[in-house]
């Protein structure tokens, strides 16, 4: 696990306009094309969902690719409300806009409209995964000066890797030894004027030393190749677990020979890309074509990487096919892929707002990467478990989006219900909640009495319709509230869920 | 500092002085305790001991009262006198961890001759001024003057439900033998220190009405513990859920939100979302208190607890849809006794068994407690959840959680060996609901394949049987286990 995200610090030097010239000087292609991204944005508090957040400042890199546009990492732009680029042989800044963010990926583009900003800029081309051992240069503007800063360093490794940004994703990765610092992000690193990669992350000191991160060019191109329809989807997901099979007793139970091939499927989850398709026994023997040796790796371009970066190179509706073996019969299966939207919760929210239903004081969030990170230690052990457990125990296939009181904004109307806050929503006037949207239908109905129900062995929280009617102006004043409800969901797809089929409407 | 060690001594000479003719002696004694714990995570083995000492009391016909955190998995325990080294063996003859009291019993009968032995005092209330005696180095007794800051219902060190506890002021010397002393009123005993803060100059104590029915329910030789009602519960002060429940207009009664079926209360016929409004005759208010004659209001688990011994009769009323009956039950402990998942568990060994590499262990709360004191966080998810939710997720205590504790390495666990903390439900398809059935299912299986099924991932692990002789043998000696199994 990377402990340490490469976040851009608020960094409030002032760069020193008067010194430079302009563009006269003789320049390598790298250091004509590397920006300074200048960055203010908001992040939104999901203690108080209700408002717009804070406003931070934050410096990052960002180097021009093709079609006027500069490619840089999504944390580095995420929140943006506001954002400036500025080269090194041209002191002005030029403002600019996000053209498209992929949180999971860690990539972003930006665009100057501004014309005079590409004169003597060029197009950064963008190569291939350098050899292990080769030497890349790292450029970027990172903490310690204002210049523009040059490390070097050789490929250390070549692996799969959380992406840390997102929270929940892991992708191919590469580590270099060279120093990667706050305001690295975004950055080329370049090796023989190609770009090879996109500094992104690393450890803090404290942790590692000399070793950063950079996201490697398959991804950045799967990303120039998913925008190029005018927005970007998610990246799909095959959605099994599996195991190594290289246990003898195992290998002889499941009637494979012993050469050091497969890999047993231990778990598919519903709704995913495997779904209806994949069993749980099944041994993969290959993928695309690729044998998949018993520690679950293939070989791709004459490196061993994990069978799922077979995956991560396609889009949604790309299929994949495996040969699985099952029931000690070889059997030609092909999977349609698609995002695992399921999981969609693990992962860090940037720039929808915060979702919530304010009812008599009682806050009602669905529960989220960004919430938990909120309650952090405060949590009580319930909704813990619910979150830890929600993809494992697939508890979506039953509620898609719990939903949490995650707060009791105390009034003389509440007084008996501050304790609540933290517990799991199971039902309101009788109606299971399932997602964020079953809240409001559900506290309209019934009678004069809301009553809300909790999971667990705690007591159900009871208000009066005509009372609540009454201190919602007053709760709402008190509180700088404007909206008593924020419920849309934006583009952001949840999980179906499958509890339909045991006969019960949602 | 040395300044400050002159004073004290003079102090506590005054304090001896000034008491002139010594009511002290004969009443105390050194308590010696050498404790080792059982290892959890490797359950063949215990770990480093160490020693405790301790101060315990002298009852009247020569036995001695200590807490049971001193003798909390001992492998020995000594008395030594005050005031020379004379040492004698004591066997523990009643201890209960949730109330944290043990009774020791001198190996020689005679050891204690002579020690007059101490009388239970009255209970004391919030106000009250008391002492905390120590032991000097010499023998002599040191006296702390103390006061009651409270009375109420409060954590114990091994429980979870709360007990009568008295809150003490005292400002205490740092002295040996200080691991348990005894809070005196008129050399009486009037209850045992359990904990104290040496910032805050505040501290815990057992009181006497606990200690009392500790030693009757030991008198007969056979020791029950302390009854529970097996409910969970919530205050009843909101008017919009008082009027949800149907709760009475006149007030009083607390919620019921779960009731073990198992437990006083559920055979007695109480129910989820029960408003329960007296308990033996005894009013409850909005906030689950009843009015004790001497603490005045005073948490319900006092009442439940402490009052009544297991086997004593329960008087319930109840509101039910706002009907009012009475229902009738008698004390016991099954919702405490009667679990799958043992809460806390001093002085057994646990149970383990290996096979080929594979350590199998039944789950218990002091296993989860070795994962330190975040265990919540740091275990294994499964196991906390099936712990801390039990009486959902396992109501049954006879289906015992018997899970896959670590992967030794040998030949036939090649690719096993991250694994930890799976729960298993089967063998060969068969239901697993004990490490002993487990082991019955395992040495049956002479040739072919063991499947063993895990609640979770990764499912299915294979061994084979015809493996398993000669690679336990090898494991056993290789890794020096004593057994390859304790069930």
């Amino acid at each position: 696990m990377v402990n340490g995200v490469l976040r851009v610090w608020v960094l409030l030097l002032i760069p020193l306009l008067g010194s430079c010239g302009k563009g006269d000087w003789q320049l390598s292609e790298a250091r004509k094309n590397v920006v300074m991204i200048e960055v203010t944005a908001q992040t939104w508090d999901y203690r108080l969902p209700w408002n717009p957040g804070t406003v931070s400042s934050s410096r990052g890199a960002g180097f021009v690719i093709d079609g006027n546009r500069i490619l840089t990492n999504a944390h580095v732009v995420s929140g943006a409300r506001y954002l400036t680029v500025q080269r090194e042989a041209d002191p002005r800044k030029y403002p600019a806009k996000v053209l498209h963010v992929a949180h999971d990926c860690d990539l972003a583009l930006v665009q100057v409209e501004d014309s005079e900003f590409l004169k003597g800029t060029s197009v950064l081309p963008i190569g291939e995964i350098p050899e292990l051992e080769s030497v890349v240069s790292v450029y970027g503007f990172p903490i310690g000066g204002d210049r523009l800063s040059v490390t070097r360093g050789v490929v250390s490794r070549i692996d799969y890797n959380s992406y840390t940004h997102s929270g929940r994703e892991s992708h191919l990765a590469i580590q270099i030894d060279a120093a990667i610092n706050p305001g690295n992000s975004g950055g080329p690193v370049m090796q023989a004027d190609r770009v090879v990669g996109v500094a992104f992350q690393g450890f803090r000191g404290d942790v590692a030393q000399n070793v950063g991160y950079m996201i490697p060019t398959p991804v950045i191109r799967r990303f120039l190749k998913d925008v190029e329809d005018g927005h970007y989807d998610h990246y799909v997901d095959i959605a099994i677990r599996w195991m190594p099979l290289e246990n003898p007793a195992m290998r002889q139970y499941y009637h494979r020979p012993n050469d050091g091939l497969g890999v047993v499927v231990t778990d598919i989850f519903s709704e995913g890309s495997a779904d209806g398709v994949l069993q749980k026994g099944d041994v993969l023997l290959s993928i695309d074509g690729h044998s998949i040796e018993s520690d679950g790796s293939v070989r791709l371009d004459g490196q061993p990487v994990q069978l799922e970066e077979i995956v991560e190179r396609k889009f949604a509706g790309d299929t994949v096919d495996l040969d699985v073996w099952r029931n000690q019969a070889l059997e030609k299966r092909k999977i349609t892929l698609r995002p695992a939207e399921m999981f969609s919760m693990y992962e860090n929210l940037y720039e929808e707002p915060p979702r919530y239903v304010l009812y008599g004081g009682l806050v009602f969030q669905p529960l989220t990467a960004n919430l938990m990170a909120v309650l952090a230690g405060g949590a009580d052990l319930r909704l813990r478990q619910k979150y830890t457990l929600f993809g494992q125990d697939q508890i979506y296939r039953e509620t898609p989006e719990p939903v949490i009181l995650s707060s009791v904004l105390p009034d003389r109307s509440n007084v008996y219900l501050v304790g609540l806050a933290g517990q799991v929503v199971r039902e309101i006037n009788g109606r299971r909640i399932r997602t964020l949207a079953d809240v409001l239908p559900a506290l309209g109905s019934g009678g004069d009495r809301t009553v809300i129900r909790f999971e667990g062995d705690q007591r159900p929280a009871v208000l009066k319709k005509v009372e609540v009617d009454q201190v919602m102006p007053r709760i709402m004043t008190q509180y700088g509230i404007s909206e008593a409800h924020r419920t849309d969901l934006g583009g952001r797809r949840l999980a179906k869920g499958s509890w339909k089929k045991e006969g019960e409407g949602k | 500092m040395r300044r400050l060690w002159i004073g004290m001594f003079v102090w506590v000479f005054l304090v001896s002085l000034g008491m002139g003719e010594d009511d002290s002696r004969g009443s105390l004694v050194r308590v010696r305790a050498s404790i080792q714990a059982y290892d959890q995570f490797r359950p063949w083995q215990k770990k480093s001991p160490f020693g405790l000492n301790g101060t315990g009391v002298v009852l009247p016909g020569g036995k001695v009262l200590a807490t049971a955190a001193l003798v909390a998995n001992r492998t020995e325990v000594g008395l030594e006198k005050p005031g020379s080294a004379e040492k004698c063996a004591a066997e523990v003859e009643a201890i209960d961890y949730e109330a944290n009291l043990a009774l020791l019993q001198p190996t020689d009968r005679n050891f204690l001759k002579g020690f007059s032995g101490v009388l239970l005092g009255p209970a004391l209330r919030a106000g009250d001024k008391t002492e905390v005696w120590q032991l000097e180095r010499n023998g002599e007794m040191l006296r702390n003057q103390a006061e009651i800051l409270s009375a109420g219902v409060g954590r114990y060190p091994s429980d979870e439900a709360g007990f009568l506890v008295y809150g003490v002021r005292v400002s205490l010397p740092k002295r040996d033998d200080s691991y348990t002393l005894p809070l005196m009123k008129d050399g009486q005993l009037a209850g045992m220190m359990m904990g104290y803060d040496r910032d805050s100059q505040e501290g815990t104590a057992i009181p006497v009405p606990m200690i009392e029915h500790f030693l009757k329910d030991a008198a007969d030789g056979k020791y029950e513990g302390f009854p529970t009602l097996g409910v969970s519960w919530s205050p009843l002060r909101d008017p919009n859920l008082r009027e949800e429940v149907l709760a009475p207009k006149a007030g009083g009664g607390l919620l019921l939100t779960r009731v073990n079926p198992r437990g006083t209360a559920g055979k007695a016929g109480l129910r989820e979302g029960d408003v329960l409004l007296s308990v033996d005759g005894y009013k409850l208010d909005e906030d689950g208190n009843y009015r004790d004659p001497l603490y005045g209001p005073t948490a319900v688990g006092n009442l439940i607890r402490t009052k009544p011994t297991v086997g004593s009769p329960a008087r319930f009323r109840i509101s039910r849809n706002g009907k009012e009956i009475e229902l009738n039950g008698s004390y016991d402990r099954k919702a405490r006794d009667e679990v799958a998942i043992p809460t806390l568990q001093f002085d057994t060994a646990p149970k383990y068994l290996v096979v080929g590499g594979m350590v199998f262990q039944e789950l218990t709360g002091t296993y989860l407690q070795e994962w330190g004191d975040k265990w919540s966080e740091r275990a294994p998810q499964r196991l906390v959840e099936l712990f801390t939710f039990q009486q959902e997720k396992r109501p049954n205590p006879e289906r015992k959680v018997v899970f896959l504790s670590q992967v030794l390495p040998s030949p036939i666990t090649l690719g096993y060996l991250q694994l930890s903390g799976l729960v298993l439900e089967k063998l060969n398809g068969r239901e697993i609901v004990s490490l002993s059935e487990l082991a019955k299912a395992v040495d049956g299986v002479k040739s072919g394949d063991l499947v063993f099924e895990f609640r979770d991932e990764p499912g299915k692990l294979i061994l084979q049987a015809q493996d398993l002789p000669s690679v336990s043998e090898k494991i056993g000696k290789d890794y020096g286990l004593p057994a390859l199994r304790r069930l």
